[in-house]
C-alpha cells in the first residue's frame, strides 16, 4: 500500500479546496452568470466532467461486476477498493451536474414533485440515485467486518467514527460473515442491470436528440460505453498498482490482466472514433463537416491531437504493446489515458453545441451568450477543481481509514 | 376616394378575428402564425417590440430577425427571416424536460413554467430552432457606474427599469434579480398574456411591413387561417417533423 504518497495529494487536495472555494462562492452567491457559455452552447466543462467521471465509475461498475458477480477471483484485491471509486465518481458526477442547473435548489423537490418519465434526464436522476444506494449499501457490507472489529481496539475520533459506523456490534462471526457475503453478491445482481441501463441512458441522453447531427446516432451509446470501459478501466488498473501489495505476485498478474483489457479497449474505441469521423466527412453535410472540422483544425485542435491522440493515445499504445507487460509501463500507460480523457469528453460534448444550426443567426442578436465560441473561463475551471479536490480528498480519506484496500476477502463463494 | 383607403388594415382584422377567437370556446382555439418573407423589411422592429414587452435581459432573446445573403457581387440577395418559437406541434423540447416544466399548453403554445424549471437547459439543446435561450442573469446596467444624481448611476438606471418585472404568462414576477425567471429557459409565447386580454402580440402590431399573421388556425374566417393555405407557405425544418405552427410565405 502506498501510503507515501498520501500527504502530498492530501496537501494538494486541501489546497485545490482553497482555491477552487473563490470560484464556489461565486458560483454560489452569483448563479450561473460568471459562467462562459451561453443558449447557443448550454452545456460547458462541468457537463465534460460530468462524462469523464461518469466513464470512470463505470470502469470501476465494470470491476464490481467481475468480481462479486462473476467471481474472477484475481480482481477480489481491488473489489472494495472499486465499488468505493464508483461512489466517490457518482458523488463529483453530482456535484457537477447539480452546479450546472440554474436554479439548483429545484433539484432537490422538482424531480419528486413533477417528474417527466418521458425525459431521459429523469431516468438519469433515477438510476443515479439507485447507483448510489446499491454501492453505498455494497461498500459497507464489503467492510462492515473490518470496521466492527477496528472499532474494538482503535481509540480517539477515528474510533468513534469505527464505533458510529458499526451501529452498536461489537462482534461480527463468520454468520455474520457469510450473511454480507451473500447481501453482496445480491446487490451485485442488481447492479448489473441498473449500472448498465444507467450507462446506456447517458448515452442515449444526446443520441435521441434529432438536431444534434454529431450525437444523433447509434454509434454514440457504443461509443459512449466503450469509452466509459476504457477511462474507467484505465483508473482501475493504475490505482492497481499504486494500492495493490505484490505479495506472491498479485499485483503483477492484475496488471498483466488489465493491460490486455485496456489495449483492446483503446483499440476499439480508437476504431469506432474513426468510424465516426470517417462517416461524418464522408456524408459532406455542413453541420457535420463544421462540427468535425471544430475538433480536428479549430482553435481547440491541440486537444485532438496532441492531448487525446498524442498523449491519451499513441503513447499508452507504445508502452501496452512494446513495454513487455511491464507493470510500471502499463501503469504509465492507464494514467495517460484516464487523466487526459477529459479531452474527449470536451470534444464530445461542445463541438456539436458550437455550430450554428440556423443559417444566418451568428450575424443578429450579438451578446457572449448568443455565440457559439466558447472557452471555459476561469471561474468554471475553479468550481471544477474545487470538485476534483474534494473527490480526491474522499478518495484518500476513504482509503486511508476506511478498511478498502485490505479487506476480508469475500464474494467468490457465492458467485457465478 | 382613393382605392387604396378601401383596402382595410389586416390589423383590424386580425383584431377581430381574435376577438372572434377570445369568444369561441377554449377547446377549439389553436394559435398560429404566418411571417410573410416578401413583406419583411428587416427592421428588427418585432425583435425590440419583443425585448421591451417581455422586459428580456441581455442575452435573451424571442425574436431575432435571421438575415440570409446569397449570391455573389454584385448579383447579390437579401432576405430576412425573423424567428420566432415555432411552436411546434410536435415539440421536442418539452419531452426532454425532466420535471414538466415546459409544455403544450390546450392553445398548443409551448410554454415554461418558471416556478418549475430547474434550469438544466436539455430543451436549448433539444431545440431545432435555436429559439429558447437561458437568462443568465445578465444586466443592460452592469458596466454603469454607481453615481448620485437621480438621473445617473447603476442604481437608478436599473430600478428605472431593469427589475421591473414582466407580465409573462399573465403572472406577477419578482422584480428582477429575485429568483425566477433567473437560471430558468425563456422563449416566445406568442405573448399570451396580451393575447388574454384582447391584444395582439408585441411583434404582430408593430411589424411595419405587415409581415406577420396571427390568430386562430382553426378558425376558417381568420386571416392566418387564408393565410396557411397559401400555396407560399411552407414549415421551417418541416423534414424534421416538428410541425411547426408558424409559417413561413416564401
Amino acid at each position: 500500500m502506498h501510503y507515501r504518497f498520501f500527504p502530498l495529494l492530501s496537501i494538494l487536495a486541501v489546497a485545490g479546496l482553497a482555491v477552487g472555494s473563490y470560484g464556489m462562492v461565486d458560483r454560489l452567491w452569483n448563479g450561473l452568470n460568471p459562467v462562459a457559455f451561453g443558449s447557443y452552447v448550454p452545456w460547458g466543462l462541468w457537463v465534460a466532467f460530468y462524462l469523464f467521471f461518469l466513464g470512470l465509475s463505470a470502469g470501476a461498475f465494470l470491476v464490481t461486476i467481475l468480481t462479486y458477480l462473476l467471481g474472477i477471483k484475481p480482481f477480489l484485491g481491488i473489489g472494495p477498493l472499486s465499488a468505493f471509486m464508483v461512489l466517490v465518481c457518482l458523488f463529483c458526477e453530482m456535484l457537477f451536474i447539480l452546479l450546472d442547473l440554474g436554479t439548483m435548489h429545484r433539484a432537490f423537490y422538482q424531480f419528486f414533485l413533477t417528474p417527466s418519465f418521458s425525459s431521459l434526464l429523469t431516468w438519469m436522476f433515477v438510476l443515479f440515485n439507485l447507483m448510489g444506494l446499491i454501492y453505498t449499501l455494497k461498500t459497507y457490507f464489503l467492510v462492515r467486518g473490518d470496521i466492527i472489529r477496528k472499532a474494538q481496539g482503535t481509540r480517539g475520533p477515528l474510533g468513534a467514527i469505527y464505533r458510529l459506523l458499526s451501529f452498536g456490534r461489537r462482534e461480527y462471526d463468520a454468520a455474520m460473515d457469510a450473511a454480507d457475503e451473500r447481501r453482496v453478491h445480491q446487490l451485485a445482481w442488481i447492479s448489473l442491470p441498473v449500472g448498465m441501463l444507467f450507462y446506456a441512458t447517458n448515452g442515449a441522453f444526446f443520441a435521441i436528440l434529432i438536431n444534434r447531427p454529431i450525437w444523433n446516432s447509434a454509434l454514440t451509446p457504443l461509443l459512449f460505453v466503450a469509452a466509459a470501459l476504457l477511462s474507467g478501466g484505465a483508473l482501475v488498473a493504475f490505482l492497481t498498482y499504486m494500492y495493490i501489495d505484490n505479495a506472491a505476485g498479485l499485483r503483477d498478474t492484475l496488471m498483466r490482466y488489465l493491460g490486455r483489457s485496456i489495449l483492446f479497449l483503446l483499440c476499439l474505441f480508437l476504431v469506432l472514433e474513426a468510424m465516426q469521423f470517417f462517416v461524418g466527412y464522408q456524408t459532406g453535410r455542413t453541420d457535420i463537416v463544421t462540427s468535425l472540422n471544430h475538433i480536428t483544425l479549430g482553435r481547440g485542435w491541440w486537444i485532438f491531437w496532441v492531448v487525446h491522440l498524442g498523449l491519451g493515445s499513441l503513447i499508452p499504445l507504445v508502452l501496452l504493446v512494446f513495454g513487455g507487460g511491464s507493470p510500471r509501463a502499463t501503469a504509465w500507460a492507464c494514467f495517460l489515458i484516464f487523466a487526459t480523457f477529459v479531452a474527449v469528453r470536451y470534444n464530445f460534448v461542445i463541438p456539436d453545441l458550437a455550430v450554428y444550426k440556423l443559417e444566418g443567426l451568428e450575424y443578429v442578436f450579438r451578446h457572449p451568450r448568443l455565440s457559439t465560441e466558447y472557452v471555459p473561463n476561469l471561474n468554471e475551471w475553479l468550481v471544477s477543481l474545487w470538485i476534483i479536490s474534494a473527490g480526491l480528498l474522499a478518495f484518500l480519506l476513504g482509503t486511508r481509514y476506511l478498511p478498502i484496500v485490505h479487506p476480508h476477502p469475500r464474494g467468490v463463494d457465492h458467485a457465478a | 376616394m382613393s382605392r387604396f383607403l378601401a383596402v382595410e388594415d389586416q390589423l383590424v382584422r386580425m383584431q377581430r378575428d381574435l376577438k372572434r377567437a377570445l369568444a369561441a370556446d377554449p377547446k377549439s382555439v389553436r394559435w398560429g402564425m404566418v411571417i410573410d418573407l416578401a413583406k419583411c423589411i428587416g427592421c428588427h422592429a418585432c425583435t425590440v417590440a419583443c425585448v421591451a414587452e417581455n422586459k428580456l435581459p441581455p442575452g435573451v432573446v424571442y425574436r431575432p430577425v435571421l438575415e440570409e445573403e446569397a449570391g455573389t457581387y454584385p448579383a447579390v440577395r437579401r432576405r430576412f427571416v425573423p424567428r420566432p418559437c415555432l411552436q411546434c406541434q410536435n415539440p421536442p423540447c418539452t419531452k426532454v424536460c425532466p420535471v414538466t416544466a415546459t409544455y403544450k399548453n390546450e392553445a398548443g403554445v409551448v410554454v415554461v413554467n418558471y416556478n418549475r424549471c430547474i434550469g438544466c437547459r436539455y430543451c436549448l439543446v433539444a431545440c431545432p430552432y435555436s429559439a429558447r435561450t437561458s437568462d443568465f442573469g445578465d444586466w443592460y446596467t452592469r458596466e454603469t457606474p454607481e453615481g448620485l444624481g437621480v438621473l445617473q448611476g447603476r442604481q437608478t438606471a436599473a430600478e428605472g427599469y431593469e427589475t421591473e418585472a414582466s407580465a409573462e404568462y399573465g403572472k406577477k414576477w419578482p422584480p428582477r434579480g429575485k429568483g425566477s425567471p433567473i437560471g430558468n429557459a425563456r422563449k416566445c409565447h406568442f405573448c399570451l398574456h396580451r393575447v388574454a386580454v384582447g391584444m395582439l402580440p408585441a411583434c404582430v402590431t408593430t411589424c411595419i411591413g405587415r409581415a406577420t399573421i396571427f390568430g386562430n388556425r382553426n378558425d376558417p374566417e381568420s386571416l392566418v387561417f387564408e393565410q396557411i393555405g397559401s400555396a407560399r407557405a411552407f414549415q421551417l425544418k418541416a423534414e424534421l417533423g416538428t410541425q411547426p405552427a408558424v409559417y413561413y410565405l416564401a
